[in-house]
């Protein structure tokens, strides 16, 4: 299927969102580390060492953030010139050229709040309780599993979509909403992530089309270095405009409701945009 | 207060002198803005919407939100003994009109009616205060309320029952306050 206007609005959200946090909020931590060796029954060509972190910065634009490009193997330094892949999403190295067994450490900035896009309600994702921190986070001397989604965690959904007549000549208004579930395990962080969000009110981001996302397959960045600010500068005139946020937490009469103890708050963006949809 | 000023130049007749005519044309208007904002409150009162939420727990799902599945109540997670109405309409009942001052055509007024964003920051979901269960119905509501209640034993008490109903439950987006205060925005500015 041909890219579609919900393709890029998802797209130019999550990394406008990504980037924003990180920017506005400082929500990371640099920080060194163990790579321990692990397996992936989705990756069985590459040897896999997983720190015991989950999603690294990949953004450079973020002042300060210490970007991952690669990792010591027993004191040497190996890059992406050494066929190392560096998974930003899962808080892996992979490679085929290193021994499975080696000793390896590196040092990265970890996200304060890992980021999904999902498909998932918002009963779904906090009812259910499939989202709880362990009290250990982050493992010492463990590998987190591949893919599973760890919270601190923010899980962005797009919601709704409405097209108002806007201007002659089949202009149109699209009116977005797009919903975010934060789940912190403190409330510090919870109250942080909500007031940066009630703040952009107003604010603007960039188109980016879905094929501008700068994470491959296996978690790494296409063409190193990824500089979102850089990205949306190069990417044309085309805006998405934040119209309204709402900013709440879960009651603590309704949290005493749930069993695990995660401070639960939500983001609604109502997002507009101009377009010609049927041109 | 509302704060949505609608600014509006009533013409006198333009030959005569409107000092002298001001009283009339006030009255008129008084009488005109009157008879609007009562047939503002009274369809916001008989809109579906309004009509299951003031129903209650117990009511049928008349609204069609939610696919005849339950009832709005339950699904957004009121407490039985709750009026969510109530807000919104003391807001519209505070709607007024304020006469600004005499022109050598006629008497200018202007009249204030709730924003839309001020009846959805009037409007808390039951479980979380930051968002509106009125910017909800038009724009999407989740099913959470109806599950926290669920694990609160049924706080709207129509919960336990229709739980089988609401579980499987979409909810529909439907146009309600926007809708209702664009119309009468238009309306008021004809006077």
């Amino acid at each position: 299927m041909r890219e579609q206007f919900q393709h890029s609005l998802i797209t130019s959200f999550s990394l406008w969102f990504d980037h924003y946090l990180l920017d506005k909020g400082d929500a990371y931590y640099n920080t060194t580390g163990t790579f321990h060796p692990a397996t992936d029954a989705r990756l069985t060509s590459h040897n896999i060492f997983a720190s015991p972190y989950k999603q690294f910065v990949s953004d450079s634009s973020i002042t300060g953030a210490n970007i991952c490009s690669g990792a010591y193997v027993t004191g040497v330094f190996k890059g992406r010139s050494d066929g190392v892949i560096v998974d930003f999403e899962n808080g892996r190295i992979l490679s085929t050229g290193i021994a499975s067994g080696s000793a390896m450490t590196g040092s990265f900035a970890v996200k304060d709040f890992n980021i999904y896009f999902v498909n998932e309600t918002e009963e779904d994702l906090i009812v259910e309780n499939k989202y709880t921190p362990t009290s250990d986070f982050p493992s010492a001397n463990a590998a987190i599993t591949p893919y599973d989604m760890t919270v601190p965690a923010i899980f962005i959904s797009s919601e709704t979509m409405q097209n108002d007549p806007f201007a002659f000549g089949g202009q149109d208004k699209t009116r977005t909403l797009v919903k975010a579930v934060i789940m912190s395990d403190d409330v510090y962080k919870l109250d942080g992530v909500l007031s940066i969000f009630s703040d952009a009110r107003n604010e603007a981001f960039k188109i980016l089309p879905f094929i501008s996302h700068p994470i491959n397959e296996y978690g790494d960045i296409k063409s190193p270095p990824y500089n979102y600010t850089s990205l949306a500068d190069a990417s044309g005139n085309g805006l998405f405009y934040i119209d309204r946020v709402f900013a709440s937490k879960l009651s603590d009469k309704s949290k005493k409701l749930l069993p695990n103890n995660v401070f639960i708050g939500f983001l609604d963006f109502d997002i507009y945009t101009h377009r010609f949809p049927r041109l | 207060m509302p704060d949505n000023n609608i600014p509006i130049i009533k013409r006198g007749v333009r030959s005569a002198a409107p000092r002298i005519l001001s009283p009339e044309l006030r009255n008129e208007t008084s009488r005109a803005f009157l008879s609007i904002k009562n047939q503002m409150v009274a369809e916001f009162l008989g809109h579906p919407i309004t009509v299951e939420i003031m129903a209650g727990p117990d009511a049928p799902n008349i609204s069609g939100t939610l696919g005849g599945r339950g009832n709005l109540f339950s699904f957004i997670g009121f407490e039985e003994g709750d009026d969510p109405i109530k807000p919104i309409l003391d807001l519209l009942y505070s709607s007024f009109v304020q006469f600004n001052g005499i022109t050598p055509t006629g008497i200018v007024s202007s009249v204030f009616i709730p924003t839309a964003d001020e009846i959805f920051n009037e409007t808390p979901m039951p479980w979380a205060t930051g968002r509106s269960w009125t910017f909800g119905i038009e724009r999407g509501i989740s099913g959470l309320g109806w599950y926290l209640n669920q694990s609160g034993a049924g706080r709207s008490g129509g919960g336990l029952q229709a739980s089988q109903q609401i579980a499987a439950a979409k909810f529909k987006n439907t146009q309600y306050i926007s809708a209702l205060l664009n119309k009468y925005t238009k309306l008021f500015q004809s006077l």
